[in-house]
């Protein structure tokens, strides 16, 4: 779980200012963004040797 | 017809161009302050069909303000690539556009510019964040309009403002000299009066003809899914567009919206905020509250997830083009599965239903963006306000010219893309 405590760190660690009283609304905004996303089954079935780059081929092969 | 701005772009190309440029300078001096379309008019805007573009698309020795108090004299060193293909293919530049802050924005708001406002009724909003090129075309003010879309940043404002919307294949127009958001995302399009002049303008850009194409098309549609979760007014305008272009479309469970948008999301926030970092560390006040709120966000998205949900694209693409299109050409859905709200609504003072308002507004458009395909928003109605609806046809990687032609075969059988907002 992401905590606002957690975000502020990270992005302090970067040198960006969170306005006031927004970590923990980033917070809760982030783990849903994470887990609505995560709930993709293509996700538990990525292949181990699929490349971020891969998608440019797959487009051509869709064509 | 009196008004020669109110022709067709394939039309207007048999009107002198001064008599042009003369028809949208009027309608420009009427529409402009009720709907603060432009952010700068051109002194000297060339000669030939008039056209005006999103303010964040370079021209060299021109101020680009990007929507954003930031940039607001910021002078370019260089003209885009998109923009180099339309002047040399004698279109006008009449001036810059409105648009959403650094293009970070679904509604079309503007606090360093003033809100752009809706050419239908200017208490709703255009969408964004290409408000300026959608509320220009549909008043007429101009006969079309470069756009970018990175989530919905064409289609949202096309369907708002009851005007046609090209989001092209990522890749296929050449970004140079046009704002980044998101490069993973971004991608450049046309909005116009009718398919057939978005056909135009990107032929204009990319060098290839695109009309006429094959018009007989199937369709794969997910009637259930509309149904259940668009207001019904959206659900029956779209559903009875359906049958116009295939009689008997094929039923195809839905994508899962949700999951897709959600991966198009930790792209564009990652991207966005690696692209800001500079200002957002130096000069974090000068954003809207709103986009640095959206920046913030991106921070914090862990770059092993990113580096995730880049690895899952080109498998969630083939998913669609196998389980969702099938055997059809195109699939067919809404542009905005909800009614448009109003300016207040969704503005800085809006109130709890505002998150959720503004997830609404892109959520059938941000998951097109993170599979890379083409799809092209045109109006099918209007609800009982008297606000456009619109339908979206999305198709595989490079099929802009079946999508125009679809697109073209729906606007000859229907006549909701000639309504023109009351002057």
């Amino acid at each position: 779980m992401t905590t606002a405590a957690t975000i502020e760190a990270i992005l302090a660690a970067q040198g960006i200012a969170l306005s006031p009283g927004r970590a923990e609304r980033l917070a809760r905004a982030q783990q849903a963004l994470l887990d609505a996303s995560g709930a993709d089954p293509l996700r538990d079935a990525l292949a181990f040797d699929a490349d971020p780059a891969g998608f440019l081929a797959v487009m051509q092969k869709c064509k | 017809m009196s008004d020669p701005a109110l022709l067709s772009l394939a039309q207007a190309r048999e009107v002198p161009p001064n008599e042009l440029l003369s028809a949208c300078r009027a309608r420009i001096e009427l529409w402009q302050p009720r709907i603060n379309a432009f952010i700068d008019l051109d002194p000297a805007p060339g000669f030939g069909i008039p056209l005006a573009h999103k303010d964040m698309f370079y021209r060299a020795g021109r101020i680009s303000t990007c929507g954003s108090k930031i940039r607001r004299d910021w002078v370019a060193g260089e003209t885009s690539a998109a923009l180099e293909k339309l002047d040399a293919a004698g279109f006008a530049d009449l001036g810059r556009l409105n648009m959403s802050e650094f293009a970070y924005g679904p509604t079309g708001h503007n606090e360093h510019y003033g809100d752009c406002r809706n050419p239908w009724n200017p208490d709703y909003i255009t969408g964004g964040s290409s408000s300026g090129s959608a509320a220009a075309v549909a008043a007429r003010l101009v006969f079309g309009a470069l756009g970018s879309d990175t989530g919905g940043s064409v289609r949202v404002p096309a369907a708002a403002c009851g005007v046609t919307g090209l989001k092209t294949t990522w890749g296929r127009v050449p970004g140079r000299g046009a704002m980044p958001l998101s490069p993973s995302l971004d991608t450049i399009g046309p909005l116009a009066r009718s398919a057939e002049d978005c056909g135009l303008l990107l032929q204009a850009i990319t060098g290839e003809g695109y009309l006429p194409g094959k018009e007989n098309v199937r369709i794969a549609v997910s009637s259930g899914w509309i149904e259940e979760n668009a207001h019904p007014e959206v659900a029956a305008a779209v559903l009875a567009a359906v049958k116009t272009l295939d009689k008997h479309p094929i039923e195809v469970e839905a994508p899962d919206f949700d999951a897709l948008s959600a991966h198009c999301l930790v792209l564009m926030q990652a991207e966005a905020s690696a692209q800001h970092a500079k200002w957002m560390r130096e000069r974090p006040g000068d954003y809207s509250s709103a986009v640095r709120a959206r920046l913030e966000a991106g921070y914090a998205i862990p770059a092993s997830y990113y580096l995730e949900v880049l690895r899952l694209r080109g498998a969630c693409l083939e998913r669609f083009c196998s389980q969702t299109l099938g055997a059809a050409d195109l699939y067919l859905l809404p542009a905005i599965a909800i009614r448009l709200p109003t300016r207040e609504a969704t503005g800085p003072k809006g109130g709890d239903e505002m998150p959720r308002l503004l997830a609404d507004l892109s959520r059938l458009t941000r998951w097109v963006n993170y599979l890379g395909v083409p799809a092209l928003a045109l109006p099918c109605g209007f609800d009982s306000r008297g606000l456009p609806l619109s339908l979206q046809l999305v198709g595989r990687p490079f099929s802009e010219a079946l999508l125009l032609a679809a697109g073209r075969a729906f606007q000859r059988a229907t006549s909701w893309h000639e309504r023109v907002p009351p002057g």
